[in-house]
């Protein structure tokens, strides 16, 4: 008797389905095409089953007498033809197969498990839907861009794969609110991800948490609680320009603007600077820049391109005691130091110039200080004062150098 | 098409493209309209097109739906298929369709198939499977849009929009899982065959849309060219 699901009752009117006739078309078992027409049923239809687990089945051809028989039947699990010491014949019309210790299903659509007549053509199929129940998803986190939205990401349960098509849904309510509510928006950043669009509350937390399902069963991650205030994100900062410092090589001047989406909050804005050499993979970082707009790079090498990220993280909004979340990098900006005026260490022809000590001790000292202020470039005036008062004590030891150099060179 | 004034050859030319042209040019003050030929180039570059994005689109769900689906040369039998629009038809009744059944019968075809497509519930499938399959259907509207385009210019009417619910072939429900991914399976092929048949259907309407170029090529013939 034919298998499968019909509940035609189900349908809409406008819909009915051809499939009832179709079905008792087969169970007549009306040949087509002469390559064999459905004429057999397996049961289980579509079984959902664990890992490890064993399954019995059973082909049954119908067909008025001297119809077809279970003779010569045969079995293929994804293509590949069963052994048939795991089949035998129950009676004249029914073909049995006894699997155990089930892998995991090759593809989620369910493994093919057919039955074929002796001539190889198909007669009846069933798909083996094996796998796992999930896991407990786990590490929810989230951000919201501007308080407009939220975005959370999960990881899925440890083992991951499960075999079988396992949906996840993003749950969230506010605390003391009662009514749960569901994501909609899935996969906006990864695989296991959720947007949430609008219509987010602030001042009151939401519990947020994940529920795995699939055919085996499913599974709750822990309630993340949050405040949106807390996991606050912005835009990266607009308008980034770097520019040079008068004729200084070895400084640069980045400016920015604050984020225009959050200008209306009180925040305390935190920024962080990086920037690397052209062709350099390494980022430096300049990490406590609080709250300015502007910063001046120092120690770096002269007539060099150098590419600058600007980021913002918007903490303390509204108050919030947490540290924001870090915006996105802005856009590479280039800007590239002057050339040296004087060779660098290692440079060719010395100028002299008035009041400068010689182009020795000058070039040793020059490359030892560079090496000071590489380690300590930070952005204030006070590397600026520090150069001053290193070119004043230059100009002091020259004095006291100058007899001795000849020797040293 | 170079036809100088006054030459008896240029003049029969001239006419018979006008002549030609009747159908889809009501009034004769269209003649500088470049008439269907367009949109029929169009229509078969569409065909073209889909047919190359279904190939991958094709491979990547039949290897979704496992072994034995995606193996060369499987044969299932063809059970819900048979509410599919056959694009198989024999050579002589194929070359005898005139320019009107031959859009129509694409028209409802893809019709047909995109309501199929569409249908395909396939909940499992991975999100970026079901990005190609929604990828596919917008395409396959441009297909049907165009289709009409043509069947416009011609001046022929459009079959009656399908609702979604007509019952003769409409896609089942879901029966067993296996008989849906037979017809998935047949759905596939039968939009393969298709797109091949639509690629001549539509090469065969711009041969005949195309202005008689013998005409031109005795007019050349007689002055020494």
């Amino acid at each position: 008797m034919p298998a499968g699901r019909l509940g035609p009752a189900a349908q809409s009117a406008r819909r009915p389905p051809p499939l009832l006739p179709l079905l008792l078309f087969c169970v007549l078992g009306a040949p087509r095409d002469g390559s064999g027409a459905h004429t057999a049923v397996i049961s289980p239809q579509d079984p959902t089953l664990l890992i490890g687990s064993s399954l019995q089945a059973t082909c049954s051809v119908h067909g008025d007498p001297p119809g077809p028989t279970a003779e010569g039947l045969y079995w293929t699990l994804n293509g590949h033809r069963l052994p048939p010491e795991l089949s035998r014949v129950l009676n004249a019309s029914t073909l049995a197969l006894a699997l155990a210790n089930l892998n995991g299903s090759r593809q989620q659509s369910g493994d093919n498990l057919v039955c074929h007549a002796r001539d190889g053509s198909i007669l009846a199929g069933s798909c083996l839907y094996v796998g796992l129940p999930p896991e407990k998803p786990f590490n929810i986190s989230c951000w919201s861009k501007n308080m407009k939205d939220l975005t959370c990401r999960w990881t899925p349960g440890a083992h991951g794969e499960t075999f079988l098509h396992t949906n996840y849904s993003l749950k969230y309510k506010l605390r003391w609110y009662g009514q749960d509510n569901t994501c909609e928006e899935y996969h906006t950043v990864g695989p296991h991800s959720c947007h949430i669009p609008k219509d987010l509350a602030l001042f009151t937390p939401y519990e947020i948490w994940v529920e795995a399902t699939n055919r085996l069963g499913s599974a709750r991650s822990d309630v993340l609680t949050l405040d949106i205030l807390d996991v606050v994100t912005t835009d990266p900062p607009p308008d980034v320009h770097v520019s040079r410092v008068g004729g200084l090589e070895d400084q640069l001047s980045v400016r920015w603007v604050s984020p225009p989406a959050l200008k209306d909050f009180l925040f305390q804005a935190k920024y962080q600077i990086r920037y690397r050499v052209e062709d350099s993979v390494d980022w430096k970082v300049v990490d406590d820049v609080s709250n300015q707009t502007s910063c001046r790079l120092a120690g770096l090498k002269p007539g060099t391109v150098y590419f600058v990220q600007v980021r913002c993280n918007p903490f303390g909004i509204y108050g919030s005691k947490k540290a924001g979340i870090w915006s996105e990098w802005s856009h590479p900006t280039a800007a590239s130091t002057p050339r040296s005026e004087r060779p660098g260490p290692g440079g060719g022809a010395c100028e002299q110039r008035g009041g400068e000590p010689s182009s020795g001790p000058v070039r040793r000292e020059l490359k030892q200080f560079l090496g000071w202020l590489k380690k300590h470039a930070y952005c204030s005036n006070l590397s600026f004062r520090l150069y001053d008062q290193w070119r004043a004590w230059m100009q002091k030891s020259h004095k006291t150098r100058n007899q001795v150099l000849p020797d040293k060179l | 098409m170079d036809l100088r004034a006054g030459d008896s050859w240029g003049i029969i030319a001239c006419l018979c493209t006008v002549l030609w042209h009747l159908p889809a040019v009501p009034a004769l003050n269209r003649t500088g309209d470049p008439g269907p030929g367009p949109s029929i180039q169009k229509t078969y570059d569409l065909t073209r097109y889909l047919e190359h994005q279904l190939r991958t689109l094709a491979g990547t769900y039949l290897n979704y739906l496992g072994p034995p689906f995606n193996e060369p040369d499987f044969n299932p039998p063809r059970l819900g298929a048979e509410t599919l629009p056959r694009a198989t038809v024999n050579l002589e009744v194929w070359r005898s369709l005139n320019d009107k059944l031959r859009l129509t019968q694409n028209y409802e075809a893809y019709s047909h198939l995109l309501c199929h497509l569409r249908g395909l519930n396939r909940q499992a499938a991975a999100a970026e499977l079901r990005r190609s399959l929604a990828h596919f259907c917008t395409s396959l509207q441009g297909l049907l849009g165009s289709i009409a385009g043509v069947m416009a210019a011609l001046g022929y009417p459009l079959p009656q929009p399908l609702p979604g619910a007509e019952p003769a072939w409409a896609p089942g429900p879901a029966h067993s899982d296996f008989l849906q991914k037979m017809d998935d399976f047949w759905l596939l092929k039968e939009l393969q065959t298709w797109l091949w048949r639509s690629a001549k259907d539509f090469n065969r309407l711009k041969k005949k849309m195309q202005p008689p170029a013998a005409a031109v090529t005795l007019h050349l013939e007689a002055h020494g060219f």
